[in-house]
């Protein structure tokens, strides 16, 4: 997104105020802060190891200048301080020696020098050290010693040329550091720009999608890293979003279309009531209140999956022992596939899972409940628990019925959904099977038909 | 019966005040929780029903603090809330039956019934024998008879005979004797109770002249003259 001129303003203060931007400043400044520190340190080091080898070499030089007085006497030392004189040198020693009066015999300095003298011994360089302002102006480290006869020497060392070296690497080093503050903060600013045009960016693509099509998906990001793995996360959640939005359109189309069928009938059943009101019977009102029976049953049913798909987890779940539940959905069925004479069996032993024991009593019956519909006379139902591997309790309830066909198992979970040829011959509101997945889902187990030929494998899965 | 109901829908509540009626009760009717709470204490009633959503004092509250004061009437929770959860929050505030919207008039009268008998009922845990004409239940030794004739019954006929003639001469639901004969909440898709009922009527009923076990339609099942 380039910066327009008009949005310049308020894009810099947007890149300032960005995370990135002030995560890089932040930084910078821990960096150039303790940069100096480290410097300071250093120089403080190297300074006074320079002061010290100076003050060796002074005293070095004292020591010879007494041999030669010692040998030679001060003519010796006239001579040697000349000689010493002609020595082009950059950093070479400067001598002043008096005599008993104060009058200067032999050195290069004056007599009376402007420098100040520290107290006695090297104590006063370090003092003069650490408090580094007081001997700025001093440019001479010197030092006195008497040769004897009254005659004293002094032995002095510009460090003039040391301290301006050392103030330059300073003063580079200062240099170099702002340099790399000012690049840093630039680079900063950019870098943080770059990754705010890429999150606005997404942005603006996300509001786009929300406000049109939710069908759209978010331009693939090539670079690796963080703004890729946000995109590609957005994109799953866009995917989820749009199947349940399709989920509730289906769900809606369908409720409108399967409660529209018996709301026109009950409509033209109490119109016909109201045509011939004289000849009514109470049947007729009995159908009409059977009939809105029937939609308030399906409306709970519906009310009952919807809840127990968005629900949360209540805190009514118990142990249930499922051999005991099975034994009662199957002694309540008996009689019913009795009367079909159907062959009802269990098998199941004694296996604790952790659950809401009306739900899946709920769920067990509806199964049964259409195993013995949809079961000839003279069939056979078969009901057996067994662990499946890692505790997970496995229930089957087979049937010798028609079965379902491979293109309808999926779709008998949907709500309302019937398969053709029961549509007319078993009564019903196609939500059973619904329900069942339902409960198995709230259970985090699920349901899975198969075929038996002839007839239904149904297959639930418990933790 | 002397019934005060709570409703805050006056469209629902006249109707089963109507109901209640028109089945020869007496109902007053009331639409907030505290209007109810002061009527409840001011006049005497044989049972209570009420909605779980009020204005003013939720229904569950209102039974606390009547069963905190010491009353002992029985209450009934209707409610659209119909969850597991739900009914167990409703029964542990004090409640004595749970019913949820939607409900069939026949339901809530047949429930009714039964708690205004059991309150009015002397305590029968000493009972060991159970009778309802020439039929005879030993509690003891779980033996049925009819006429002195011993009746053989399965395991859980006996169960539906035993809630059955403990509350003779009323009318029990399909969801009664699901709640209490089977002890689980559930919605049977089919008539499956029918088919139990008319194997145990097959045991009790067909040998004998005058049947005791009758379909109420719309409703249940009676056992006895009403």
């Amino acid at each position: 997104m380039p910066a327009t001129g008009v949005f310049w303003p308020v894009k810099v203060r947007k890149v300032l105020t960005s995370l990135t931007f002030r995560y890089i400043a932040k930084y910078l400044a821990v960096l150039t802060l303790s940069v100096f520190l480290l410097q300071g340190a250093l120089y403080g080091y190297f300074s006074y190891n320079f002061f010290g080898s100076l003050s060796e070499t002074i005293v070095e030089e004292l020591d010879t200048l007494q041999l030669i007085y010692n040998g030679q006497s001060i003519a010796g030392v006239t001579t040697y301080i000349d000689d010493q004189k002609a020595i082009p040198a950059v950093n070479r020693f400067y001598y002043l020696v008096l005599d008993e009066h104060g009058g200067k015999v032999a050195g290069d300095l004056e007599a009376s020098p402007n420098f100040k003298e520290f107290s006695d011994g090297w104590v006063g360089f370090d003092v003069a050290l650490l408090r580094w302002g007081e001997s700025v102006e001093i440019d001479f480290l010197a030092r006195r010693t008497d040769l004897g006869h009254g005659f004293q020497v002094m032995v002095a060392r510009d460090y003039a040329g040391a301290l301006e070296q050392s103030s330059l690497v300073f003063s580079t080093l200062f240099r170099a550091m702002i340099a790399t503050l000012i690049l840093g903060l630039i680079g900063g600013f950019f870098s943080a720009s770059s990754t705010l045009n890429r999150v606005e960016s997404l942005n603006s693509e996300l509001s786009r999608i929300i406000r049109g099509d939710p069908s759209e998906r978010l331009q693939p990001v090539l670079e690796q890293g963080h703004v890729r793995e946000l995109s590609i996360i957005m994109n799953s959640m866009l995917d989820k979003m749009e199947s349940l939005m399709l989920g509730v359109r289906r769900v809606s189309d369908n409720i409108a279309h399967d409660l529209r069928t018996p709301l026109t009938r009950m409509h033209n059943q109490l119109s016909q009531l109201r045509a011939g009101l004289s000849q009514a019977t109470p049947e007729d009102v009995d159908n009409i209140i059977h009939e809105c029976d029937d939609l308030l049953a399906s409306f709970n049913a519906l009310l009952r999956i919807s809840t127990l798909e968005t629900g949360e987890r209540s805190t009514a779940a118990t142990d249930v022992d499922l051999a005991a539940l099975l034994r009662d959905v199957v002694e309540l069925y008996e009689p019913l596939a009795s009367e079909k004479h159907i062959d009802l069996s269990l098998k199941a032993t004694s296996q604790i899972c952790r659950g809401e024991a009306n739900l899946l009593f709920q769920m067990f019956a509806n199964l049964l409940d259409n195993a013995v519909k949809y079961t000839p006379d003279h069939g056979c139902i078969e009901v057996l628990l067994e662990t499946h591997r890692e505790g997970e309790h496995c229930v089957w309830i087979s049937d010798s019925g028609p079965g379902i066909s491979a293109a309808d198992r999926k779709s008998v979970f949907r709500r309302f959904y019937r398969i053709e040829s029961s549509r007319s011959e078993q009564p019903g509101h196609g939500l059973g099977l619904s329900l069942v997945q339902a409960i198995a889902r709230y259970h985090d187990g699920a349901v899975l038909l198969l075929p038996n030929n002839p007839g239904l494998r149904v297959r639930v899965i418990l933790p | 019966m002397n019934v005060l109901l709570v409703e805050d829908d006056m469209g629902v509540g006249e109707f089963i005040a109507a109901e209640l009626c028109a089945a020869g009760h007496d109902c007053v009717h009331k639409v907030d929780g505290e209007a109810a709470l002061q009527e409840a204490r001011s006049t005497r009633y044989d049972v209570l029903i009420i909605d779980r959503m009020l204005p003013r004092m939720d229904g569950l509250t209102l039974i606390k603090t009547l069963r905190n004061t010491g009353s002992n009437v029985p209450m009934l929770v209707l409610s659209a809330l119909g969850e597991v959860d739900d009914r167990v929050k409703g029964l542990h505030s004090g409640a004595d039956d749970y019913l949820v919207k939607p409900f069939s008039m026949e339901e809530l009268l047949a429930r009714l019934e039964v708690l205004h008998r059991r309150s009015n009922a002397p305590p029968s845990s000493s009972q060991t024998t159970l009778e309802v004409e020439d039929l005879r239940m030993d509690l003891l030794s779980q033996e049925v008879s009819r006429n002195n004739e011993i009746l053989t019954l399965q395991p859980r006929e006996y169960k539906l005979l035993e809630y059955l003639m403990r509350h003779a001469g009323q009318v029990v639901t399909r969801a009664m004797l699901l709640e209490h004969v089977w002890g689980y909440h559930f919605d049977p898709q089919t008539n499956v109770i029918d088919v139990h009922v008319s194997r145990l009527r097959q045991k009790i009923d067909k040998e004998f002249e005058t049947p005791l076990l009758s379909t109420v339609r719309g409703a249940g099942y009676r056992l006895g003259s009403e």
